[in-house]
């Protein structure tokens, strides 16, 4: 279809705003944490840095907790990652291939999990994992975290099963298969991207969590990235060097693992919202 | 979904006809097995939400109709006089006022910057590929991040972009503390929000307008019809359904935000950004009032689900339901 000049002005003019937007904040922060300290608190506005310094990412390495703090959000997103699978898999298969009264209302069901205000959860969710003593204990934050990453997980496999033909497993079926074994021998292998891009989601939003994790966890030696990172906001002093690195390096795995998944992602958005 | 069969097995007259079919006790017990199956593979994720978000609700009930104060803590059965005293509680109304203000901004903002993003990104021209996936960025960074970020172009203290961007400018002198006071406080931080979760609504607003068949905009634009009209008469009927879903989902998601409201000005100045979530919150572990923020809970569940219901019944397309 042709264009009129009017589109061309207008779509320059919307893609020139969603730059000024997007791009220049993740530039100023990432170029920040390689300024020296004078130069990040300067009160004109520097585009290139002059200095380039590598020390902001020193002290976070070397003399802050950030270290511990990257280790407890991997074991956290790890094992979120592995449970929404499971349990994400299992049901995608159950809501996708078979047929059972009462599927279509549970699948419903399902989708308002995902859009469940977990606000409305703090305040019994700690009287809960304290009553279970998981109170200050990782496992807390995995048990939550997959709560709100498995129901969209189920959304996004829907897509891969669709595109795998189901005379596939009628005749493994016919051959004597049984559904466990159709379900880990023909259709896994087959949705493996699938898999990945739900395992990609489920760690990201892992990743991200403040909330509970401001609750559920008390010592310093267990706190998640955000959590720490908004201890570090919280200091007396703001060091933004310091914070603008860690952002930085906070941001950067986010960035790799979804720019591998992103259009599954988006493919498991639509099926959801479009449906 | 793609199968459409009604999980019951149709009318009397339906099954008297379809009995006499072949293997008439077989598919009967197949298709039973086929359905415990079904409840098997689905039963970890349902048992598990369950486990998370009904049973904790219930609990909220319970813990709301006791005297608990501090975490940890036994409190004695009061009945309602939690709901009473948050029912009567003006800073309450107030904070449920300012989700109120803080999910219309929210719902303006966010509609203009995912439409016209969305309906640029639809197009076709060199680099539209990056362009879609850039536009994600500011979604998936952590809100911890968000925070870091802003906190640092907002900053009236030295450094910081916007400031001496400003000042460069001429349009102020002193640097402009953009969180001291209550009004912009809330402006700026449905600005903030809105940076991080427009491209949620963009990309889902994209998916839909690249499913609109492209020659309906052919036939309009031969008969005539000006951009606005096709927008008006083609794109926003075509995309109504996920305009329906992005309005309910999109609202209960942006009443959910609390992370970037306390980790920025934490409710202030002067409680002018408390909302409810950020209430319930402080209530809960800093005031220590525990059964008062279960009760808030609850009231605010309440709302939720009334403001659903009647979105529902109003917004709802005619074909969908």
């Amino acid at each position: 279809m042709k264009r009129s000049p009017g589109t061309a002005i207008a779509r320059t003019l919307v893609l020139a705003m969603l730059t000024l937007f997007i791009v220049v904040p993740f530039y100023w922060v990432v170029a920040g944490s390689f300024r020296a300290p004078a130069e990040i608190i300067a009160r004109e506005v520097i585009w290139f840095p002059q200095s380039v310094t590598f020390e902001h990412y020193e002290n976070l390495l070397r003399q802050s907790p950030f270290p511990t703090y990257l280790l407890n959000s991997l074991i956290v997103a790890a094992g979120t990652m592995l449970a929404t699978v499971v349990v994400s898999t299992l049901a995608a298969y159950g809501f996708y291939r078979l047929r059972f009264p009462g599927r279509e209302w549970l699948f419903r069901a399902t989708l308002l999990a995902y859009a469940f205000p977990g606000v409305l959860l703090i305040v019994p969710m700690y009287g809960m994992m304290s009553g279970l003593g998981l109170i200050d204990n990782l496992l807390s934050l995995i048990i939550i975290n997959v709560t709100f990453a498995a129901p969209f997980a189920v959304w996004m496999m829907k897509v891969f099963f669709q595109t795998i033909p189901k005379e596939l497993e009628e005749v493994a079926e016919l051959d004597g298969a049984t559904r466990l074994q159709v379900l880990t021998r023909i259709l896994l292998p087959l949705a493996a991207p699938g898999v990945a891009a739900i395992g990609i989601f489920a760690f990201v939003m892992s990743w991200t969590e403040y909330m509970f994790a401001s609750i559920l966890i008390l010592s310093d030696g267990l706190r998640t990235l955000p959590v720490g990172l908004a201890g570090i906001i919280g200091q007396y002093q703001i060091d933004w060097g310091l914070l603008l690195a860690g952002a930085t390096l906070v941001t950067v795995p986010v960035v790799v693992l979804f720019t591998l998944i992103g259009r599954y992602f988006i493919a498991g958005m639509t099926a959801g919202a479009v449906k | 979904m793609s199968v459409t069969s009604s999980p019951e097995p149709g009318t009397a007259a339906d099954r008297a006809t379809r009995r006499p079919r072949a293997w008439p006790a077989g598919l009967d017990s197949r298709r039973r097995r086929e359905a415990a199956l079904g409840y098997l593979f689905i039963a970890p994720l349902v048992l598990w939400l369950v486990a998370t978000i009904l049973w904790p609700l219930a609990a909220s009930v319970h813990l709301s109709l006791l005297d608990v104060r501090l975490i940890g803590t036994q409190g004695s059965f009061i009945g309602l006089d939690n709901y009473i005293r948050v029912l009567t509680d003006d800073r309450f109304w107030a904070a449920i006022g300012r989700s109120g203000i803080w999910i219309l901004g929210n719902a303006v903002l966010q509609t203009v910057l995912a439409f016209s993003a969305a309906l640029v990104l639809a197009q076709l021209f060199p680099g539209v590929r990056v362009a879609r996936t850039l536009v994600i960025l500011s979604w998936i960074v952590p809100t911890v991040v968000a925070v870091i970020f802003w906190r640092f172009l907002l900053n009236a203290s030295g450094g910081g972009l916007i400031n001496p961007l400003l000042i460069e400018l001429g349009l102020t002198d002193d640097p402009v503390g953009f969180f001291s006071s209550g009004g912009s406080a809330m402006t700026s931080l449905i600005v903030i929000n809105s940076w991080r979760w427009f491209p949620f609504i963009t990309v889902i607003l994209l998916a839909a307008l690249l499913r609109v068949p492209s020659d309906l905009y052919e036939a309009a634009a031969i008969d005539g019809a000006t951009a606005v009209q096709r927008f008006r008469y083609i794109t926003v009927p075509m995309l109504q359904p996920t305009l329906f879903v992005v309005g309910l989902i999109g609202t209960l998601l942006s009443f959910n935000v609390f992370d970037i409201i306390w980790l920025i000005t934490a409710g202030g100045p002067s409680s002018d950004t408390t909302t409810a979530p950020v209430m319930i919150y402080e209530t809960a572990f800093k005031r220590f009032r525990l059964s008062i923020a279960a009760a808030m809970s609850v009231v605010t569940a309440l709302i939720l689900v009334a403001f659903a219901l009647v979105f529902i019944r109003f917004a709802q397309p005619k074909e969908m339901g």
